[in-house]
């Protein structure tokens, strides 16, 4: 597999700001991509617009070999853990889960919720109201719901974030398991730890420009830095 | 799809008592026009036509302030709480977005419906006008009740606020409503009775009035009062498509 996500000269601008300016990427398939930038850089609004809810002013994308706009075929490949973290509190767990199933025409509904639940550490809690979960419970709830078309690829925004160290780590772990699985995982964070942990390439945007793209072994070379957050101070240094 | 989003808003209103708040609201309101009409010395000496008149434009005014409150939050809770992103990542078109949170309005209008309808069955009682009353309260309430909706579901893309919607939306009812309060005096005047024509709120109290006072209850001879309604109608929803087009423009960040 080649080329799973592309995008050419896409650019994006609130008002006289541009948010994102000519980015050029490409992420093969079965890639783990790691997508790093200061705030401010444009990584969600990259993110939005790779994902189709957000259409760039120029510029063209394609996932899975379909334009962005194709929201039908986009929407059934793509599983997203957006920046916006919003959830129905009054409703379960599993009955979260069963509302996107249903969206998503899944067919044996329960036993994919159950399988969802179990997969991120919910098994538990899956009949609680989501109002009564933690910050880190929600997390694991968002990255199932994005799990639940089975997705053959995975766009993650800050997925950890709010996690204690053992919810990180078992995230990890299940993502790995994905990407070993085929699943191209395209990873957006501000843990350098993680990203260096975990991606196989990686992508640094400044400004909403793409800085620097390759390999961890690529950009120490580039940047002669060893460290990746020495490399990243040295790319977005302006 | 949009059996989904309709299924969810409607559990949502049950899980939060927003749907029984909404039907003991009316339901108190109802019972205390209705005992006002028949119990007031004043009032009880209206003619029980009259009565039935103003009970209809009591039940109608009460479900479209019920419905631009209620509706006015369907879209911009999605907004207001982020729950919009995964929405729009999910299959789910935005015409079945807006079709599920149509008929969940139309539901609640529905439930209003149903309370009032023990209501006017015992104030028309005798009177021979308890089927029309019934079917013309149900027409006219419904075509109201959906204009309303897509007005208010096109105001809730493009502010995307509850708090902006709601005013917006109340003011628009306020302004198609005040006429309602003018003097028959008033009304005769020619400006009057331009805007009443174009008002589809004037217009369907006073296809309410031919129906219940006049007599009318033919749907032939009430034509005319249903075609204002049914541009308001028309109108709203090419506003809300419009205001659908402007936000897939725009997409999910506001500029």
């Amino acid at each position: 597999m080649a080329g799973v996500i592309s995008a050419r000269a896409i650019s994006k601008s609130y008002g006289d700001r541009k948010a994102v300016d000519g980015l050029d990427l490409a992420v093969e398939g079965g890639a783990f991509f790691g997508f790093l930038g200061p705030n401010g850089a444009g990584k969600t609004t990259t993110i939005r617009m790779l994902t189709g809810v957000l259409r760039p002013d120029s510029g063209t994308i394609t996932i899975d070999g379909h334009d962005s706009r194709d929201r039908q075929h986009i929407a059934s490949v793509i599983g997203v853990v957006p920046e916006s973290r919003g959830f129905y509190d009054w409703m379960s767990g599993e009955e979260y889960l069963d509302f996107f199933a249903a969206l998503y025409r899944i067919g044996d509904r329960a036993r994919a919720v159950r399988q969802l639940l179990a997969d991120v550490g919910l098994a538990d809690r899956g009949g609680t109201a989501i109002g009564t979960y933690s910050r880190g419970m929600k997390q694991r709830l968002g990255l199932a719901r994005a799990l639940v078309n089975s997705p053959r690829v995975l766009f993650l925004d800050e997925p950890t974030l709010g996690l204690d160290p053992q919810g990180q780590e078992d995230v990890q772990q299940l993502l790995k398991r994905l990407n070993e699985g085929g699943v191209t995982v395209f990873y957006s964070s501000h843990l350098l730890h993680e990203v260096a942990h975990l991606c196989s390439v990686i992508a640094v945007i400044n400004r909403g420009r793409l800085a620097a793209v390759g390999t961890l072994a690529e950009l120490q070379r580039q940047t002669d830095s060893e460290d990746l957050r020495d490399i990243f101070m040295a790319l977005t240094n302006d | 799809m949009y059996r989904f989003i309709w299924l969810k808003d409607l559990k949502a209103a049950v899980h939060t008592w927003k749907g029984l708040v909404w039907l003991l609201v009316t339901a108190l309101i109802f019972s205390a026009a209705s005992y006002l009409f028949l119990t007031n010395r004043e009032l009880s000496l209206l003619d029980q036509t009259e009565m039935l008149w103003l009970l209809g434009k009591v039940i109608i005014g009460a479900a479209l302030l019920v419905t631009v409150i209620d509706a006015s939050s369907l879209i911009t809770a999605e907004f207001e709480n982020e729950t919009i992103e995964s929405l729009l990542l999910s299959p789910l078109s935005l015409g079945g977005l807006v079709l599920g949170k149509l008929l969940a309005a139309l539901t609640t209008w529905l439930v209003v419906y149903a309370a009032a309808a023990p209501y006017m069955v015992v104030t028309a009682a005798g009177s021979r006008l308890t089927g029309a009353f019934l079917v013309y309260v149900g027409l006219f309430g419904t075509l109201a009740v959906l204009g309303f909706t897509l007005l208010v579901l096109a105001v809730s893309f493009f502010y995307r606020s509850l708090r902006n919607t709601l005013t917006t939306s109340l003011v628009i009812l306020l302004a198609l409503a005040l006429p309602a309060l003018f003097s028959p005096v008033l009304k005769t005047s020619t400006l009057a009775r331009i805007a009443g024509v174009a008002n589809p709120l004037d217009s369907i109290f006073a296809g309410l009035d031919n129906v219940l006072v006049d007599y009318h209850t033919g749907l032939a001879a009430n034509l005319g009062f249903l075609v204002p309604v049914l541009v308001f109608c028309v109108l709203a929803l090419g506003f809300l498509m419009l205001s659908v087009r402007a936000f897939q423009r725009r997409g999910i960040a506001k500029d």
